[in-house]
């Protein structure tokens, strides 16, 4: 009944409603997005999915927890972030519903009120982890103390190996069903590096992404939006920079600057952007003609809201679909570094580097070494692919008709 | 003609659009004033120039082809051709407001239309009071309702949370009129606001025109090709042909008795009732098509479709230019009643 009633008062819907009524059609795309929330997920709780740390136990009576004790800021960084984020998402669409059932004036806050906000208690949280949890090296190995009897009930994490802890006796091995998909060549566990490696791959593909959108939408709406001249000169310049063979500068840029998770995905995200600075110019240069621009203009509005308030949102289709496109490059490019020994510094564990495992030293092949870590880039770049293939068809009205 | 308080005048605008095939002058040497609480018309026929001239008032003639070359437009003591942009985006919306043709695209498609008329209400209070807080968007939005019920539009709560796609074509033109007079501006420029309406909506919206020009007092800029709508509404009235003023009078004295052979062609074309004139049986027309530049014909511009014209040697070689032929009124014809 609830349900009915609000119908009738919303009786339109917005372009996202329309784009995502469009989107969920194909199970393939829901498919996608599952997968891809799992990974995210799996990224977040890394630490609490795989940790040689328990959560709870009790040592000669008295109760330790451990784990949440050897979490770092980051990790604290990461779970506040993504409570902000979904936050975030909740009061957008709450704020929404208020707005279209009750008439009337506007509640709740600005979006970039919403966003400092909660920019600042993510920062705030981890500053206060950083000063209430004292950083020390916790090198005990728990499960040696539960076999020996030392302490009791013990919960650890579902798969309890640490992503750096090395056991040399169990090196190598197949899997089994101690080690679920085996270990590396120091002892470690491959599913504990893949659920930890999950987060340098998202991370590099989020980061780059977002690096090379910002620059290419900034420089596209100049372009498209000015034309003539700056536009003749801007496309040449654009055009220079996608002539230089990306891979090859980006393994001389990672050469020079310290081996790091945001230096790559820094040199990736500013060597990617042309692409996004075409389809944006494209899009601008078409609408620059359309009668809302002109009437945003002979309204007075400020340069920088007829450029990101009234042009980018009509034109943001293609960016998007070229992000989901340009997160799996990035996650490419990472894993294809990281497998020549020019990405993340060894202990961190990361896709390409385990891949690169399976191959080298002893002679011996480890298939397990490379399939898994294969499989979960293959997944991964083929879930962000089909995803932006669903996206296009659902921003693409013309397309999605013509199938 | 009442002239003594001038709030816009346009010297000699020339505009012209550089295009591969060539150059294209869409203005030539238009003059004209629009004086303070008055209507004043551009008529003409599409691509005469009339939308060029609207939009060189705004400095909005599409960059980079389409420039100004030459003329003054003051308005209010100032040559805007000669401000800085800066100083133009303080006069744009402020003191001048443009409506569109075409409503439906006129309208961003992903703001809601309260969002619209409210941005723009914030943004000029930013710009004359220097401020802005949370709670001056809360007064943008109610003004903005209130604006959409100044503008007629009924359940004006509701309609302000919904999307441009979801309102007719006419209650589109009202939301852009809102807008355009939501920080009262001296100068309205309607640009054909009727053309992509239905008859009794368009005339809808003129009377809402009217009735907004009686309360603020502000002067109005109609650009059409609707000769009905010119001889209701407006107070003065040019004629343009072939990117150039032909005939400029007060409105009931241009329709009473029109000076330039294009302007009585015009007039001739009006489809009038069989019964209350059963002579004219058929519709009249002007023979041949507005010229294509380039190039313009030789000489007046007109003489290859006027009667008079295409018989005599002055027409065919020299461009008359407008001048004053009785008080108040200007044709530029050779053939003029002096």
């Amino acid at each position: 009944m609830r349900k009915q009633a609000e119908e009738k008062t919303n009786w339109g819907a917005s372009y996202g409603e329309l784009i995502w009524r469009q989107f969920s059609k194909s199970w393939l795309n829901i498919g996608c997005l599952i997968f891809v929330v799992f990974l995210f997920l799996v990224a977040i709780f890394a630490p609490f999915l795989a940790n040689d740390k328990p959560f709870v136990i009790r040592i000669e009576g008295k109760l330790y927890f451990p784990l949440f004790k050897n979490l770092q800021p980051v990790d604290y960084g990461i779970l506040l972030a993504a409570i902000g984020g979904l936050s975030q998402l909740l009061l957008i669409r709450n704020e929404r519903r208020n707005r279209l059932t009750k008439d009337g004036s506007v509640n709740g806050y600005g979006c970039a009120t919403r966003l400092g906000i909660s920019c600042a208690i993510i920062f705030a949280g981890t500053a206060l982890v950083f000063v209430l949890i004292p950083r020390r090296l916790d090198a005990t190995d728990y499960k040696i103390m539960v076999a020996s009897g030392k302490a009791t009930t013990a919960i650890f994490a579902p798969v309890p190996y640490g992503k750096t802890r090395t056991n040399l006796v169990a090196r190598q091995q197949p899997p089994s069903g101690q080690h679920w998909l085996g270990t590396d060549d120091v002892g470690c566990d491959v599913l504990c590096r893949l659920i930890h490696g999950s987060r340098v791959s998202l991370s590099v593909g989020f980061v780059a992404v977002g690096i090379s959108s910002i620059i290419g939408i900034v420089i596209g709406a100049i372009l498209g939006y000015f034309g003539g001249k700056v536009d003749f000169i801007g496309m040449r310049v654009v055009e220079a920079v996608m002539a230089i063979p990306v891979f090859f500068l980006i393994i001389t840029a990672v050469a020079f600057f310290p081996r790091s998770l945001l230096n790559m995905a820094i040199i990736i995200g500013i060597t990617s952007w042309t692409g996004n600075a075409r389809f944006i110019r494209a899009e601008f240069l078409k609408l620059r003609r359309q009668d809302f621009v002109q009437a945003a203009v002979s309204l007075g509005l400020p340069l920088r809201s007829i450029l990101f308030r009234h042009m980018l949102p009509n034109a943001i289709a293609p960016v998007l679909v070229n992000a989901t496109f340009g997160i799996s490059g990035a996650i490419f490019i990472e894993a294809a570094l990281s497998f020549l020994g020019f990405g993340v510094a060894p202990p961190t564990p990361s896709w390409g580097q385990m891949l690169s495992l399976g191959v080298s030293t002893t002679g011996r092949f480890l298939w397990w070494l490379t399939l898994f870590p294969g499989l979960a880039i293959f997944l991964t770049v083929l879930a962000y692919n089909l995803l932006g293939d669903g996206l296009r068809d659902a921003l693409d009205p013309r397309l999605s008709k013509a199938i | 003609m009442n002239r003594d308080e001038i709030l816009l005048s346009v010297q000699d605008l020339s505009a012209s659009f550089f295009t591969e095939d060539g150059v294209i002058r869409a203005v030539q040497n238009v003059s004209f004033s629009v004086s303070k609480g008055r209507t004043f018309a551009l008529v003409g026929e599409s691509g005469c120039g009339k939308s060029t001239i609207a939009l060189s008032i705004l400095r909005l003639v599409q960059q980079p082809q389409g420039k100004i070359v030459s003329g003054e437009i003051v308005f209010e003591g100032q040559n805007l051709l000669r401000l800085r942009e800066k100083q133009m985006r303080q006069i744009r919306g402020n003191k001048i407001a443009m409506i569109f043709a075409e409503p439906m695209t006129s309208l961003n498609p992903v703001y809601t239309v309260g969002d619209q008329i409210a941005e723009a209400i914030k943004i000029h209070q930013k710009k004359n009071t220097n401020q802005a807080s949370r709670k001056a968007g809360a007064q943008a939005w109610e003004d903005a309702v209130e604006l959409l019920r100044t503008v007629g539009i009924a359940n004006p709560e509701q309609r302000a949370h919904e999307y441009p796609h979801q309102l007719s074509g006419g209650m589109q033109q009202r939301v852009m009129i809102a807008m355009a007079i939501s920080c009262e501006p001296k100068l309205l420029i309607a640009d054909e606001p009727t053309t992509a309406l239905d008859v009794t909506t368009g005339a809808a919206i003129l009377d809402l025109l009217d009735e907004l020009q009686k309360q603020n007092g502000m002067s109005i800029l109609l650009i059409t090709h609707d000769l009905a709508v010119v001889a209701e509404r407006a107070d003065d009235v040019a004629v343009m042909y072939a990117s150039q003023i032909v005939e400029m009078a007060d409105s009931q004295q241009l329709f009473a008795a029109p000076f330039h052979p294009y302007t009585r062609g015009l007039l001739r074309c009006l489809p009038r009732s069989s019964i209350s004139n059963p002579r004219s049986r058929r519709l009249q027309t002007i023979p041949g098509a507005v010229p294509q530049p380039p190039p313009f014909p030789s000489g007046c511009k007109f003489h290859p479709r006027c009667r008079i014209g295409c018989n005599d040697n002055r027409c065919q070689t020299v461009e008359p230019e407008l001048r004053q032929v009785q008080p108040g009124r200007y044709v530029a014809c050779w053939h003029a009643p002096a």
